[in-house]
C-alpha cells in the first residue's frame, strides 16, 4: 500500500505529447462540424440555397451562359448560408456558458482558445461545403454545350469566403458579448445591409462589403470587366482570418504564432482592400474604348457559306449558332436575298463597364448585322429580325427605319422558320403582345409593327409554311419595294386584307 | 386571485429580462435613427429601416418567457396563463414607449403611415412572444429565447424571400396592395394572439418521451 502511494504520480502527459492537444482539437472540431451542419437554420439555409440555385439554373441565360457572368451568379445565395452559420456558431460557442458547464471544462486539458479554434474549424468545414456547392453550380454551367468565356477564381471564392467571414464574425461576437441576443441582432443588421447595401453604390466603398453586385446584365469580354476579383477575394480572406484569429486571441491563445497570424491577416486585408479600390486602369479604359468603337481590331472573323462572322475571341464557338439562324432566314427569302452574303459583327458598348449599358447604334455599312454578346432565349428571334431586316432593306440603318408593308416580309423571314412562330413573336415584341401595334426588339434600334401588319403576319403563321414561303419567293420584288402597304402585302400573299390601323409611329 | 396578482407584480417585474429587451431596444432605435442620416435616400429606406428595427426589438422580446425556475413553478397556485399575462402586461408599456420613440426618430416627412406600420410591428411583437409561448408549451427548455430568436429570424428571412405574391405582406408604401397587405397583417396579428393564448395554458401532463418525470 505504502509502496503504491510512494510511486510518483505520472505528470499529465497531454500537454507534453506533441500533437496530443491538436488531436483533441481535431476531434472536437469534427464534433462541432457535425452539430453545426445538422442545426435546423443551417439545414434550412442549405436547402433554400440549393433549391433556389437549381431552380434558377434552368432559367438563366437560356442555356448559353457566359462564364464571366456565371461566376458572379454564385455569390449572393451563399450569404443566406452565411447568416445561418453566424447564428449557429455563435449559439454553439455559448453552449457551455448557457448550460453552466464552463467550470467543468476548466479542469480539462483543452484550454478555451483551443475550443474556440475547434469552432473556427467547424466554420471552415461549412465554408468548404459551400465551396463544393459553388463549384457544382459553376461546373454545371461550364459544361453546357453553349457555354463560352472564362470564369474567375476570385469571383468563385466569394461565396465560400462570405460563409467563412460571417461564421467567424459570429464566433468573435460570442467571445466579445457573452449574450444570446448579440448574434440575432447582428443578423438583423447584416440582413439589412445585404438587402440594401450589397455594393450598389459608386466608388471604392462599394468593395468593402462581401458581395458586390453589378447594376446591369450587360455581358462583356472577360478582360474588359474591370472587377478586382482576386484582390477582393484576398480582402475577404484576410478579413475572415483576422476575425477568426482575433476570436482565438480573445479566448486566451496568446501564442506568438497567433499574434503574428493576426498581424499577417490584417496586412492581407489592408493589401486587398487598397488594391481593390484602385479603380479602372488607363489601359482598361483604352481597351474598352477600342472594343466599343473599333471592334475590328480585336475581333477575328470566320466564314460560313460565304457570310463573314466577326466576334470577340471568346465568342468564336457561337459562330455556328449565328450561321444557323442566318441560313434559316435566307432560306425563306427570295430574289437576290437568298444568296446574299452578310457580315455579322459582334458589338458591345463596354465604355461604361458594368455600371451602365448604352444602346448600340445601327450600322450603316451594307449587309452588316449587329449581334450582341448574349444568346439564347429572346436574343435568337431578335438577331433573326435584324438579319431579316438587312436582307430586305440592305443595311441596318435603313432596316430599323422601315415604316411600311415590308415589315410583314421582314417579320416573316425572322420568325417563319421557328417551330412556334407565334411564341417567338410574343418574345420578340417589347410588351409581349401578339395583337395590335408594338415595338420589335433588335440588337440595335427596334422596329415598329402596326396593328395591320401584325394582323397580316398572324394570318401568314396560320397558313402552311411551304405555301407562304413559295408565295413570298414568288412576289419578292413587290413585297420588298418601299411604300408597299400592309393591305397590298396581304393581297400579294393571299390573306384577307387587314382592318387594323396602318399608321406608323414617328 | 387579485391579491395574488398584486403580490406577483414585483417579483415578476424583477425576473423580466430587462437587459436583453433594453439591448434589443437600443439596437432597434439605432436602426430607426439611421433614417436621419441617409439624406435623400431616406424616403426609400425609412420603411425597411423601421421594419429592421421592429425585427431587432422582436429579437429581445423572444426572451420574455425565459424562466430558469419554470419546472419548480408548474404546481404553484398562480396558473401559467396568469404569469405569462403578467409578464406581457409588464413589458407592454416599455414596448409602447419604444415604438413611439422609434417612430419619432424617423423624420416626419419620410415617415410611413403610422397606423398601418403599428399593425405590422404589433404582429411581429406578438409573433415573437407567441413563439416563446409555443416553445415553453411544447418543450421542456427553461430558456427558449435563443432557439425562438433563431426560428423567428429564419422564418422572417424565408417569408421575405418566398412569401407568395398573391398574399403579399412586405409591400412598399406606394404599392397598390398596401391596404390589402395590412388586412393580411391584421389576420396575422389575430392568429398570433389566438395561438399565443392557446399556448400559454399549462399542459395537463408532460408529453411522453420528453425528459422523464
Amino acid at each position: 500500500m505504502t509502496a503504491v502511494l510512494r510511486t510518483p504520480a505520472a505528470p499529465p502527459t497531454v500537454r507534453d505529447e506533441p500533437g496530443g492537444s491538436w488531436a483533441a482539437v481535431a476531434a472536437l472540431a469534427l464534433f462541432e462540424t457535425r452539430r453545426l451542419l445538422t442545426r435546423v437554420p443551417v439545414l434550412l439555409a442549405f436547402a433554400v440555397y440549393l433549391g433556389w440555385t437549381v431552380w434558377r439554373s434552368g432559367k438563366a441565360w437560356g442555356g448559353y451562359p457566359a462564364l464571366q457572368d456565371a461566376d458572379r451568379a454564385t455569390q449572393t445565395a451563399p450569404m443566406l448560408v452565411g447568416l445561418a452559420v453566424l447564428l449557429c456558431v455563435n449559439h454553439a460557442a455559448l453552449r457551455s456558458r448557457r448550460h453552466g458547464t464552463e467550470q467543468h471544462f476548466g479542469v480539462l486539458a483543452l484550454p478555451p482558445w483551443r475550443r474556440t479554434a475547434a469552432h473556427a474549424l467547424s466554420v471552415v468545414a461549412a465554408a468548404l461545403l459551400t465551396g463544393v456547392c459553388v463549384a457544382a453550380q459553376f461546373g454545371w454551367e461550364a459544361l453546357r454545350p453553349g457555354a463560352i468565356g472564362r470564369g474567375s477564381m476570385g469571383e468563385l471564392l466569394v461565396g465560400p469566403l462570405t460563409v467563412l467571414l460571417f461564421g467567424l464574425a459570429g464566433l468573435l461576437v460570442a467571445g466579445l458579448v457573452r449574450s444570446a441576443l448579440a448574434a440575432p441582432l447582428l443578423v438583423v443588421f447584416c440582413l439589412f445591409l445585404s438587402v440594401f447595401g450589397t455594393g450598389s453604390g459608386e466608388g471604392w466603398e462599394r468593395w468593402l462589403v462581401p458581395v458586390v453586385v453589378e447594376s446591369t446584365s450587360n455581358t462583356l469580354p472577360s478582360d474588359l470587366l474591370g472587377r478586382p476579383a482576386g484582390w477582393h477575394a484576398l480582402y475577404l480572406a484576410g478579413l475572415a482570418l483576422s476575425l477568426g484569429l482575433l476570436a482565438v486571441l480573445m479566448a486566451g491563445g496568446r501564442k506568438p504564432v497567433v499574434v503574428a497570424g493576426v498581424a499577417g491577416a490584417v496586412a492581407m486585408t489592408l493589401l486587398g482592400g487598397v488594391a481593390q479600390a484602385r479603380g479602372d486602369s488607363p489601359e482598361l479604359v483604352r481597351a474598352r474604348e477600342r472594343a466599343t468603337l473599333d471592334p475590328e481590331q480585336v475581333q477575328s472573323c470566320a466564314r460560313r457559306d460565304g457570310s463573314t462572322y466577326c466576334a470577340f475571341p471568346e465568342w468564336q464557338p457561337r459562330v455556328d449558332d449565328w450561321a444557323g439562324v442566318v441560313d434559316r432566314v435566307r432560306s425563306l427569302a427570295g430574289g437576290r436575298a437568298q444568296v446574299q452574303d452578310v457580315v455579322v459583327r459582334q458589338r458591345v458598348d463596354a465604355r461604361y463597364g458594368l455600371t451602365g449599358d448604352a444602346a448600340l447604334t445601327p450600322l450603316e455599312r451594307p449587309h452588316e448585322v449587329t449581334v450582341g454578346t448574349q444568346w439564347g432565349g429572346n436574343r435568337v428571334p431578335e438577331f433573326s429580325a435584324a438579319v431579316a431586316g438587312v436582307l430586305v432593306a440592305g443595311n441596318e440603318k435603313a432596316s430599323t427605319s422601315i415604316c411600311d408593308g415590308r415589315i410583314v416580309t421582314v417579320m416573316w423571314l425572322a420568325l417563319g422558320w421557328e417551330s412556334d412562330p407565334m411564341a417567338a413573336l410574343r418574345r420578340v415584341r417589347l410588351n409581349d403582345t401578339v395583337t395590335g401595334s408594338d415595338s420589335v426588339l433588335q440588337p440595335t434600334d427596334g422596329l415598329y409593327m402596326t396593328a395591320a401588319q401584325t394582323e397580316v403576319l398572324r394570318a401568314l403563321f396560320e397558313r402552311p409554311r411551304g405555301e407562304v414561303t413559295a408565295r413570298v419567293k414568288d412576289r419578292w420584288a413587290e413585297l420588298t419595294s418601299p411604300k408597299v402597304t400592309a393591305a397590298r402585302a396581304a393581297q400579294l400573299l393571299g390573306v384577307p386584307a387587314p382592318e387594323g390601323d396602318d399608321k406608323c409611329l414617328d | 386571485m387579485p391579491g395574488l396578482t398584486r403580490a406577483l407584480v414585483l417579483p415578476a417585474c424583477r425576473t423580466l429580462p430587462w437587459r436583453l429587451v433594453g439591448a434589443a431596444g437600443v439596437a432597434g432605435l439605432l436602426l430607426a435613427a439611421l433614417t436621419r442620416t441617409t439624406g435623400e435616400t431616406g424616403e426609400r429606406l425609412s420603411l425597411p429601416l423601421l421594419r429592421a428595427a421592429v425585427l431587432a426589438f422582436a429579437m429581445g422580446l423572444v426572451f420574455l418567457l425565459d424562466d430558469p425556475a419554470r419546472h419548480t413553478t408548474a404546481t404553484v397556485p398562480a396558473p401559467r396563463p396568469l404569469r405569462v399575462a403578467l409578464r406581457v402586461a409588464l413589458v407592454l408599456p416599455a414596448v409602447a414607449a419604444w415604438w413611439t420613440s422609434a417612430l419619432l426618430l424617423v423624420p416626419p416627412d419620410v415617415r410611413p403611415p403610422v397606423a398601418d406600420l403599428t399593425l405590422e410591428a404589433g404582429a411581429a411583437f406578438v409573433l415573437a412572444v407567441t413563439g416563446a409561448a409555443a416553445a415553453v408549451r411544447f418543450t421542456d427548455v427553461t430558456r427558449p429565447g435563443p432557439l425562438v430568436a433563431a426560428g423567428l429570424l429564419t422564418s422572417a428571412v424565408l417569408a421575405v424571400l418566398f412569401w407568395p405574391k398573391r398574399w403579399a405582406l412586405f409591400v412598399p408604401v406606394e404599392d397598390d396592395r398596401w391596404a390589402a397587405a395590412h388586412d393580411r397583417w391584421a389576420v396575422v396579428l389575430a392568429g398570433a394572439v389566438l395561438v399565443g393564448g392557446v399556448c400559454a395554458v399549462e399542459p395537463v401532463r408532460r408529453r411522453w418521451g420528453r425528459g422523464g418525470v
